[in-house]
């Protein structure tokens, strides 16, 4: 059998740190994200930017979900917790009118495998006059209902999904959230 | 004492010696790992949109061709194997973007926690993505010094290898990218973002990218290998600027720095593009010169030694260092004595070229097959009536065909500037 010489061990021993190196940044980098928590304290008086000047009022109870809240200059996303209940709320640019933007997140929904929209669709207005879309639709032991707004060049979009006990006691509370959405900027 | 330009390798690569190097296991094993997780999203992606997602293959792999040609002639004097080009081009297209995407949304959720959301949406991609990234690629440089060490015999090499990497890194991210961006505009398999991606980041901001970036990267990692002059202080100190000079770069490119700050229109939006990715551009640029001057001072240098003018005369030292003085000397071949002398002025460079890595691992150049290859398009261009390959004159076409291409390069931008909103 050959023998390892010392220049192919110290070439084992490069290669090897630039494995750990690589293994620090895929494993050792989500490990420390997933060490930390999630979830803040998030006051349920005040407006909470979710982004692109577009606010709205947690429900009480709610926490922030900082991994999933990036709240920026022209969009911006927030994620709430209620229990297991799942709040988001996603602010993006967009040109279109109600009817395409209710139809674009319909079809965001369902492309997800297992999720499909069920009964129809209402609409919803916020305390502002911002007008809507609302619907429902299911996942593999989850329920969910989604709204949609347009307003000043961009689309709010609204999920709401959960375990059906929990998301039939959050929905109120939540309702009223979605309803305190407000737009304060101009047309981007 | 000047500095080493140019450590000459022993020899080329051999399959066989590659087997016996552990890292050549390692790396192969990395690739395999990374091909296998890339593969998970890419099925994943032509299940859902398989229309969007063949066309951003192809339109990204046909820009990857004219980046390949340009990267790979860099080095025109002493070529890099295609085997280790294709190693590098795969570490950034398989390897660094498979540990980069959960890297980077870790980092930026990290950024979340430990300051704030705000911080982590405004500066997330400038912070999170170009620490993780440029350290991903940069692994690639050193994974190809460990499998060849011999074949990164010059800065310039290492230019060569890390801008291989950025551009594997740089045509994977932007395939993600565009099929992430068919799937968040919600209206099913549709081309329009692929498209747009392309115009943006594949036309608009391809040049300022990866590929630049790591360039930078492998420039340092160079210097590091060559220079066993210098103290490893100091070698490491130059490699840690030049990565660290590499994540500036696209820090600032990623940076919401003059976001909204020039207002709106294609000429506000490519003043954006320009003060963001000139500066880079022109300082990596300039050190690709300078040590592409340094590489081809040493090479021609060892052909100047010849003293044949057979093999190459005193014009031909004047061009052989320079693509464009090369090229103008083709052209002159073929405009004095048609195609067929410009296809051997090519040749002749070709062989002239590995004569001169040749005679920098100590072989008698004035013999063997490189020289006799030379002998051969000499005789040949001397009976075309086209003896000596120098550089003519600027012709009127060649000024015209200039002036046109940059008319219409400055057309088309314009037309992707106006496309994307500027106007």
């Amino acid at each position: 059998m050959a023998r390892t010489t010392r220049r192919q061990l110290t070439n084992l021993l490069g290669a090897l740190g630039v494995v750990a190196t690589l293994a620090a940044l895929a494993f050792g980098l989500p490990a420390v994200d997933r060490a930390l928590p999630n979830d803040r304290a998030v006051s349920a008086m005040d407006p909470y930017l979710v982004g692109a000047a577009v606010t709205v009022i947690p429900p009480p109870g709610a926490t922030l979900d900082v991994s999933e809240t990036r709240p920026g200059d022209d969009q911006g996303t927030v994620l709430f917790h209620l229990g297991s209940v799942r709040y988001a709320i996603a602010v993006r640019p967009f040109a279109g009118d109600l009817e395409n933007a209710a139809t674009r997140l319909r079809q965001r929904i369902t492309s997800t495998s297992g999720y499909q929209v069920t009964g129809g669709q209402l609409a919803v207005n916020t305390a502002a006059g911002l007008a809507g879309i609302q619907g429902g639709y299911t996942a593999p032991g989850r329920g969910g209902r989604y709204a949609v707004f347009v307003t000043g060049g961009l689309t709010i979009e609204v999920t709401i999904s959960g375990g059906e006990l929990d998301l039939g006691r959050a929905l109120p509370l939540i309702d009223r959230s979605t309803r305190t959405l407000r737009h304060d900027g101009r047309q981007q | 004492m000047t500095p080493t330009a140019v450590r000459p390798a022993a020899d080329g690569i051999r399959a066989s010696g590659l087997l016996e190097v552990p890292a050549f296991w390692v790396v192969t094993a990395l690739l395999a790992v990374g091909a296998g997780r890339m593969a998970q999203v890419a099925g994943r992606f032509v299940e859902a949109y398989p229309k969007a997602t063949v066309t951003a293959v192809v339109l990204f792999a046909l820009l990857a061709v004219p980046f390949w040609v340009v990267v790979s002639e860099l080095d025109f004097l002493e070529r890099e194997p295609t085997e280790l080009l294709v190693v590098a081009f795969a570490w950034g297209a398989v390897v660094a973007t498979s540990v980069s995407i959960p890297a980077s949304a870790a980092l930026e959720d990290l950024i979340a926690k430990l300051w704030s959301p705000h911080l982590a949406a405004d500066w997330g991609a400038a912070l999170a993505g170009p620490a993780v990234e440029e350290i991903a690629k940069t692994l690639g440089v050193v994974a190809i010094v460990l499998i060849a060490r011999a074949q990164v015999n010059s800065v310039l090499d290492g230019v060569v290898y890390g801008a291989m990497v950025g551009l594997g890194f740089q045509i994977v991210e932007n395939i993600v990218f565009a099929v992430g961006n068919v799937a968040l505009a919600g209206q099913g398999d549709h081309l329009q973002p692929v498209i747009e991606t392309f115009l943006l980041r594949g036309f608009l901001s391809g040049v300022w990218s990866h590929t630049l970036f790591s360039a930078l990267a492998g420039a340092g990692i160079g210097y590091l290998v060559l220079h066993r002059d210098r103290t490893a202080g100091h070698r490491i100190g130059v490699a840690a600027l030049a990565v660290l000079g590499a994540w500036a770069s696209h820090m600032l490119w990623n940076s919401p720095l003059l976001s909204d700050g020039l207002g709106n229109g294609p000429l506000a939006l490519l003043g954006v593009l320009l003060l963001k990715g000139l500066p880079p551009l022109l300082l990596i640029l300039w050190l690709v010169r300078h040590v592409h001057d340094r590489e081809a001072d040493f090479y021609v240098g060892q052909l100047a030694t010849l003293r044949d003018p057979e093999l190459i005369t005193a014009g031909e030292l004047a061009v052989l260092g320079s693509g464009a003085r090369r090229a103008a000397a083709r052209r002159h071949a073929g405009a004095q004595a048609g195609r067929r002398a410009r296809i051997a002025v090519r040749r002749l460079q070709r062989a002239q070229a590995r004569l001169a890595v040749e005679l920098s691992r100590g072989r008698d150049g004035t013999t063997g097959h490189r020289a006799d290859e030379i002998r051969r398009q000499r005789d040949l261009m001397v009976l075309l009536g086209h003896a000596d390959g120098v550089a003519g004159p600027r012709s009127w076409q060649h000024t015209a065909w200039t002036v046109l291409s940059t008319v219409v390069a400055i057309a088309v931008l314009w037309v992707a500037l106006s496309a994307l909103g500027g106007a």
